[in-house]
């Protein structure tokens, strides 16, 4: 019984991913400038990576037919973990250094890292 | 079309027509059963080199000798790119910044964490797919995160030298060498395996002379691609301003 529950509940993160993948891909092809298609872009991968990759390590421990299981979820749970830290320091850096280049061309209602770096 | 790209899809064009009379004129097939050294690897791997991973097995025993050639190779070619990318005076760079606080912590969790997998796939390249050159090529990757996050400068200024790294990987290539030619002493050939090495160590398996090879490969390669990292690393002026120097 608890497996089964733990099974759908990591068929239902999987889906909910995929969601977030598809709202991620139409904020990225409709977002004005970089700043917030790089949102979209982050959102695809904490939402649409790292939710179905728990997900997937929930279905494989919700599975105890399939041989190597464990490894399974182990891994998949390390890895959407990593992710975790990675994927944001990613888009961090990205948006530092455009915002650094002053590369981007954009109408900010409110700027204010723009605002610290004058002072 | 610009001509690059003309002169590109003709090059593609005649390699792959190429390819392809050679597949029908000289009728080169695939093979359909294993060949006898293959089942020979598979069935004997275990008790001649007493390592479960026989791809380890090949590469640092039975063909042993080409692999420790094969690093010589590496590192004469790491030698030669230090060689040319040297600069007489002390490197001194105008930018220490480096990236932002939430940047550094992120890079200090990450390289720990590639740190314990490069070394994970390096000591475990005789029981697992890895061993020395993947396991020295992750840990490398460390240098080329800290190089941009921390600045070069910084790694200089604590005395990370590509010269000192380079000496590194020559220490481990002599160790590499050692682990080779100590068996000679002995009497046997060189690169001998189980009839020198122990096969355990305090009752884990070591597959006998295959974990030192990759304890030591992992250095050498780890320490020669951090050296490469850290002198690819050094802006195009200041060479620029070595040349015009007169060097």
């Amino acid at each position: 019984m608890i497996e089964q529950i733990v099974f759908w509940v990591g068929s239902t993160l999987f889906i909910i991913g995929g969601v977030f993948d598809l709202l991620a891909s139409i904020g990225m092809l409709r977002f004005p400038n970089f700043y917030v298609r790089l949102h979209a872009a982050t959102i695809g991968a904490i939402y649409g990576a790292v939710l179905p990759l728990i997900g997937v390590s929930l279905m494989a421990l919700g599975s105890p037919d399939i041989p190597g299981n464990y490894t399974i979820a182990g891994a998949s749970f390390v890895t959407a973990i990593i992710l975790l830290i990675v994927a944001p320091i990613g888009s961090h850096v990205l948006a530092h250094a455009a915002h650094r280049s002053k590369s981007v061309t954009w109408s900010p209602v409110i700027d204010l890292l723009e605002e610290d770096e004058k002072k | 079309m610009s001509k690059r790209i003309l002169v590109l899809l003709i090059i593609t064009i005649l390699s792959l027509l190429t390819s392809l009379l050679i597949t029908l004129l000289l009728g080169v097939k695939a093979p359909t059963s294993i060949r006898d050294l293959g089942k020979y690897y598979v069935a004997n791997t275990i008790q001649d080199t007493a390592s479960p991973e026989a791809v380890t097995a090949i590469v640092w025993d039975y063909r042993g000798l080409d692999t420790i050639y094969e690093t010589t190779v590496l590192y004469m070619a790491i030698v030669g790119g230090l060689a040319i990318s040297t600069i007489s005076r002390k490197v001194q760079l105008k930018t220490r910044i480096g990236l932002t606080g939430i940047t550094r912590t992120a890079t200090r969790i990450t390289v720990l964490l590639i740190a314990t997998i490069a070394f994970a796939i390096a000591l475990h390249g005789h029981l697992t797919p890895g061993g020395g050159f993947p396991g020295g090529s992750a840990m490398a990757i460390t240098a080329m995160l800290i190089v941009p996050v921390y600045t070069l400068q910084s790694l200089l200024e604590r005395g990370v030298t590509s010269t000192r790294l380079v000496a590194a990987r020559g220490l481990a290539l002599t160790a590499i060498g050692l682990v080779a030619i100590l068996p000679v002493l002995r009497g046997l050939e060189a690169v001998t395996n189980q009839k020198f090495y122990p096969s355990h160590i305090a009752g884990m398996l070591i597959s006998g002379s295959l974990w030192f090879y990759n304890f030591f490969e992992f250095l050498a390669v780890a320490s020669g691609f951090a050296a490469v990292a850290l002198y690819l690393s050094i802006p195009e002026e200041l060479y620029r301003e070595e040349l015009r120097g007169g060097g």
